[in-house]
């Protein structure tokens, strides 16, 4: 029988089991990073190699069930994340790391969901086991953000950084799944969570704080009712604006499809903002000194490059 | 004893063309509550001080109010631990209403809200075996006792990001109120209450959990989830959106263990639907000039059965 460690311990088992081995991820990119945001999975693997961290890339995982297989059935992304958490163990991986708001929050509540309950974990088990898989239950869910803070620290990568971001004044976007419910997150405060902004400051930029940081993107109405989504994307980018911010910074792809791909359409409402949006790890990546060209940049909706230019950080 | 500052909003609609702010200084137990404190300043500095209250006791659902930026129950927030560091803590009323004086708004978008879902029970004809009463067994009940727990005091309302933009959107409350009738046994208007939420915009929700912070823990985001379900499941509005993304997402994940975006944008908005696709064609353009379209079709992850077989083992409604 599994014996079921509440995550707390688990994650105390991490840092200390950590610090003495060479730095080997389970890497979870999501279903967006491989489809259209493909510039954040090459960003982040460029960022791991110059962290030198290993990131594994669990390739046979499956979509984390983007909060939307949970409307039609309560049990089936519990047990598609199950399969994934199994697959992690087999490869002796107990960390998986993410890279998207999204997945991070769903893959956390439906480990909580299983670590929390022998009865679901059996229920996940005996349907892994049709395939010969199981899961041990020794998985810990993070996003890349908080591997840089907690694994990383901001010291060292305040020593890593080539290309300080001269003072570029960047809004952060959280994405709602990365802070909310605290009950499944708890990394930081939901209502005033600040690791974004300190790694914003921790490359040589000036952090906006705004009242958007904390709020939601509509990327999941989207296509449900566009104009409301979009309306949403406005309202946050406006006050960002007004605050003074020259770009955006979020740890999540579908907050970037919306942020990226909405302001346009929100300018009726909002006014214009035609703020870039970076990923977490293109941003980072960019002050540690890997070339511009190489993060996609050019995939963006709104060019990143022209407040790159206009703060004189490429030519 | 502290000395605390409230900065208060302060507008009277029938004098006032804008609002200003009173900062009034009080001396207090710092462990008093934020309404403790408004009733001290009303009764010792300005009586014209307005906001909702009764109960102070966290039952009646009056007092939700906007506090340093947090909105949530003033008999249910101690001042000490919203105080900021020079003392002062900023009042405000709940953000997504009307103003009608100081802090007190017009709820009546949250009240039709509720007015809409016929919010008693509608039992189906009488049942002739127990003719004076109508039983629920505890299992039954269990389902309810939280969303019974509502107090009516519109926070999560007043935190919903969607309600801010499109106050079409029936909000986190009144769903939850439409799942506590939908889940009664003793109720027999399911289909038809179902029908209501759904054209109050059910699938409008955006997945934020804003509303987790509902002061009497009724947890909308799990209880619209809840009526999501019972919506597919009693095949109400299946030609909407809605339903038809829920389905469409499992469909793609089963078939391939990835969301494919190409197939769900199709499939959500219909694929011969050329009006909804064309609407949605200008951001595809932008995207396509930039080489950032998704792949129509995607390859299958390795191992793409063992999705299946979890699939088949939890028995989805699927697409036909
Ligand atoms: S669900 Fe909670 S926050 Fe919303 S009205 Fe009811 S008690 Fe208030
Ligand atoms: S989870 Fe849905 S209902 Fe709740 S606040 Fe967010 S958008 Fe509104
Ligand atoms: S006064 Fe009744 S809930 Fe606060």
């Amino acid at each position: 029988m599994t014996t079921l460690l509440p995550e707390h311990q688990v994650r105390d088992a991490h840092r200390h089991s950590k610090s003495s081995q060479t730095k080997r991820y389970g890497f979870f990119p999501g279903c967006v990073a491989k489809e259209s945001c493909k510039e954040l999975f090459n960003s982040t693997m460029l960022l791991a190699d110059r962290l030198g961290i290993e990131l594994i890339e669990l390739t046979a995982a499956s979509c984390c069930g983007a909060s939307v297989v949970n409307d039609t059935n309560r049990d089936i992304a519990r047990v598609l994340n199950a399969r994934t958490y199994a697959q992690a163990e087999a490869l002796g991986l107990d960390d998986v790391i993410t890279i998207c708001s999204t997945c991070t929050g769903h893959m956390r509540a439906a480990n909580k969901e299983l670590l929390e309950s022998e009865e679901r974990m059996t229920h996940a088990n005996a349907i892994l086991g049709k395939f010969g898989a199981k899961y041990e239950g020794n998985v810990m869910v993070r996003h890349l953000l908080w591997l840089l803070i907690d694994d990383i620290g901001l010291d060292t990568l305040r020593s890593m950084v080539v290309r300080p971001l001269n003072g570029l004044k960047v809004a952060p976007f959280y994405g709602c799944h990365i802070i909310r419910p605290e009950s499944v997150n708890g990394w930081e405060s939901a209502r005033n969570p600040h690791s974004l902004e300190d790694l914003i400051e921790a490359i040589g930029g000036e952090a906006i704080d705004y009242a958007g940081k904390t709020r939601c993107c509509g990327f999941h109405i989207q296509l449900e009712k566009g104009n409301t989504a979009a309306s949403m994307v406005g309202q946050n980018m406006r006050i960002a604006k007004d605050k003074g911010a020259e770009a955006v910074l979020t740890p999540c792809p579908l907050c970037h499809l919306a942020l990226d791909g909405y302001q346009q359409d929100a300018a009726a409402r909002w006014g214009r903002t035609d703020l870039p949006v970076f990923h977490l790890p293109q941003l980072v990546a960019f002050a540690l000194g890997i070339p511009a060209q190489k993060l996609g940049l050019n995939k963006h909706l709104i060019d990143p490059r022209v407040v790159l230019t206009d703060r004189e950080l490429i030519a | 004893m502290a000395k605390i500052t409230l900065d208060i909003f302060r507008f009277d609609q029938a004098v006032d063309d804008i609002p200003h702010r009173d900062k009034v200084a009080l001396e207090i137990p710092e462990t008093i509550t934020v309404l403790d404190a408004l009733e001290f300043a009303k009764a010792e500095v300005d009586g014209s001080i307005s906001f909702r209250r009764s109960c102070r006791s966290a039952i009646c659902g009056s007092c939700s109010m906007n506090i340093n930026g947090v909105t949530g129950l003033a008999c249910k927030t101690p001042c000490n631990t919203v105080l900021r560091s020079d003392g002062t803590i900023a009042i405000d009323p709940m953000p997504n209403f009307q103003p009608m004086k100081d802090l007190v708004v017009h709820m009546d978008p949250f009240w039709d809200k509720y007015t809409r879902l016929k919010p008693y029970l509608q039992p189906p004809d009488r049942d002739e075996d127990n003719p004076t009463e109508r039983r629920v067994s505890p299992d039954d009940m269990k389902k309810l006792v939280e969303v019974a727990n509502c107090v009516m005091c519109a926070t999560c309302y007043a935190l919903c990001p969607v309600v801010s933009v499109d106050p079409a959107f029936a909000g986190p409350a009144a769903i939850a109120y439409a799942y506590r009738f939908v889940e009664d046994v003793r109720d027999g208007q399911t289909k038809e209450r179902l029908g209501q939420i759904n054209d109050d915009y059910l699938w409008l929700c955006a997945h934020c959990y804003a509303c987790s912070y509902c002061p009497k823990h009724v947890e909308p985001h799990d209880r619209i989830v809840d009526v999501k379900r019972r919506t597919v499941q009693e095949s109400v509005h299946m030609n909407e959106r809605g339903p038809r993304h829920a389905l469409v997402v499992n469909k793609t994940i089963k078939q391939t263990g990835m969301l494919g975006e190409t197939e769900v944008i199709q499939g959500t908005v219909g694929r011969f639907n050329i009006r909804g696709l064309l609407k949605v064609a200008p951001l595809g353009l932008r995207m396509a000039s930039k080489g950032k379209l998704p792949p129509i079709f995607l390859r299958p992850i390795p191992k793409v059965d063992e999705v299946r077989t979890i699939f088949e083992s939890l028995e989805v409604p699927t697409l036909k």
